[in-house]
């Protein structure tokens, strides 16, 4: 009898305990609520277009497959995360929250990139009538880690959008080979810390070797993948440890190319774009102690979407490893110079020294010439 | 007022062919320096390096197809062609003169004229620089100029990078051969005089 007195009691306060300590999100809206309605393709709403101020039919489908795969799920952000307005859904309604939600506001997270937006040109095109919003350039449901991405991924997925690169680059030099191997911001946001990204690729699948696809290969370990190229453990793979991970392909009858691209950190400073501030100066760039071929790094990727990145000594950038890029000046190969300097000074020196060998012997033709007369 | 008999040696065509080239030549090889080199030079900023380069690279591509044209239609390029049967021979005493001959006043043993212009050693050069050399450079110049356009024929060239390496080899070649040729071009019977012909067309024999 006592027994079934203290049951409600003890069972009333381990819940209440539970409940204190437990997540609050647990009693959250979960994605999949969401997705109850907005896997709807023909889901839609009648909006405004915030450029043109027309009406519009706004489409609210969400793709849940490109969602998973975005950085922000990755990353275990859920739709009220960003949709922080919706506390709960009533299911009795037609739509089970607000009509009208608040706009999303990134910088609630990304609060350093919203301060370098503040005072970029795309901010300054709101006195004109303009709102970009971060979204405009990102997107927002199907975010991408942009990590490991190329210039082609990060280019055309933002700038691209509203650019046309052709346009206002007449002055640039191959413009062409600059958008295919240099991301935008690097330029156009001088400040931004960038790296150079190096990437195995096979010239005859046109594709490029995955991180799985290269241990497979060479038949490594996947944990000591580093530990078996950086032979000195210093953390850098120099010239010589790149000599030998290449004979080790070379072995396995595989010659791929290396790709190199200039592309920026993904750091907030990327914003800092404005109207004239773009690195024009091409010397910067093209010239053997640039600062822009510091940083140099390997990238592989793994098929389960994660990335290893590995330092390489920049000297690899100035050697045939990586024939397939070349930047003017900036990586050329210093051994050339000094052949080059070899074979002028020899044609200076043989014209120099036969003219002196010539000036030193006039007065012997000047015999000749006299006993002859 | 001349002391020698006077041989028509350079025609017209070949004289305008010749300083179109020297000048391209010449600019080719400063704004190469500023291009290659552009953080020691700073006579030009390297877009205006390059643009020049790039103009006076097709000034110099046309004017070369101006000597095909002018030397395979005249048939003159035979002047070019040395005599496999005696070109070693011919070439061993053309190095002798130049090692040896000229220091102790002996005479030039190849006499130019219009049909036999140049000494064997000329002819082994100017074939290789005309026939091998130039087209070379212009055809990984075209490439360098157009990379994106050019990619697939890079890319089986082996890359930019050997590419690059072509061009630049060939630019130091240029860039060295220039002093050769110009301290050569002294050698007539006045330091002037080869240089006055390939003005006047007409060179000067001294007996």
């Amino acid at each position: 009898m006592r027994k079934m007195n203290d049951f409600p009691l003890r069972y009333g306060l381990y819940i209440i305990l539970t409940c204190s300590l437990w997540p609050t999100n647990l009693w959250a809206v979960e994605n999949s609520e969401c997705f109850e309605c907005h896997s709807d393709e023909s889901l839609t709403k009648e909006s405004t277009d915030n450029i043109l101020q027309a009406a519009i039919t706004e489409s609210l489908y969400v793709d849940e497959d490109k969602f998973e795969k975005s950085i922000h799920n990755i990353n275990g952000i859920a739709c009220v995360d960003c949709h922080a307005d919706i506390e709960e859904l009533d299911w009795n309604e037609e739509v089970p929250h607000a009509l009208y939600l608040e706009m999303v506001r990134c910088v609630w997270c990304h609060e350093d990139s919203g301060e370098e937006f503040k005072n970029s040109v795309h901010m300054k095109m709101r006195t004109k009538g303009i709102t970009m919003t971060c979204y405009a350039c990102h997107g927002y449901h199907y975010v991408h880690q942009m990590e490991g991405a190329s210039v082609a991924e990060r280019t055309n997925s933002i700038c691209l959008k509203c650019h046309n690169p052709n346009q206002f680059h007449d002055w640039l030099p191959s413009g062409d080979a600059h958008f295919a191997s240099v991301e935008c911001v690097v330029c156009h946001a001088p400040e931004v810390p960038r790296h150079i990204d190096l990437r195995f690729y096979d010239l005859l699948t046109k594709k490029f070797y995955t991180g799985d696809e290269l241990v497979k290969i060479l038949s490594l370990d996947f944990d000591k993948i580093i530990q078996t190229i950086d032979t000195n453990q210093d953390e850098i793979i120099d010239l010589n440890e790149f000599d030998d991970l290449f004979f080790m392909l070379k072995q396995k009858n595989i010659r791929p190319i290396l790709r190199a691209e200039l592309v920026a950190d993904i750091n907030s400073i990327a914003h800092q774009i404005n109207r004239g501030s773009a690195q024009k100066t091409c010397e910067n760039c093209h010239a053997s102690d640039s600062p822009y071929f510091n940083a140099v790094s390997i990238i592989l990727t793994w098929d389960d979407g994660t990335l290893e990145r590995y330092n390489i000594d920049r000297a690899i950038l100035e050697s045939y490893y990586v024939s397939h890029f070349y930047l003017l000046g900036g990586t050329r190969v210093k051994l050339l110079d000094k052949i080059g300097l070899l074979i002028i000074a020899g044609g200076a020196c043989t014209a120099f020294g036969h003219f002196v060998i010539r000036v030193l012997t006039i007065s012997l033709r000047r015999r000749k010439k006299e006993n002859g007369n | 007022m001349t002391n020698g008999k006077l041989i028509y040696i350079y025609p017209l065509p070949v004289r305008v062919w010749h300083w179109i080239n020297a000048s391209g030549f010449v600019l080719l090889i400063l704004t190469g320096f500023q291009i290659r080199y552009a953080e020691m030079f700073n006579f030009m900023t390297l877009p205006n390096a390059i643009a020049v380069h790039n103009y006076v690279g097709f000034v110099v591509i046309a004017n070369f197809f101006i000597w095909l044209i002018y030397y395979l239609g005249s048939g003159n390029v035979k002047i070019y062609i040395p005599d496999p049967r005696n070109l070693a021979a011919l070439a061993l005493r053309q190095v002798h003169y130049y090692g040896y001959g000229i220091f102790v006043g002996k005479p030039n043993p190849h006499i130019a004229t219009a049909e036999n212009k140049f000494n064997p050693l000329q002819q082994v050069v100017y074939l290789a620089i005309m026939f091998v050399f130039l087209p070379a450079q212009m055809m990984s110049g075209l490439f360098l100029w157009q990379i994106k356009r050019y990619e697939e024929y890079i890319n089986l060239l082996g890359g930019i990078k050997l590419l690059d390496t072509i061009h630049v080899l060939l630019f130091f070649f240029f860039s060295s051969y220039l002093f050769i040729h110009c301290y050569l071009a002294t050698l007539g019977h006045t330091p002037l005089a080869r240089f006055k012909a390939m003005f006047t067309g007409y060179e000067e024999h001294r007996e």
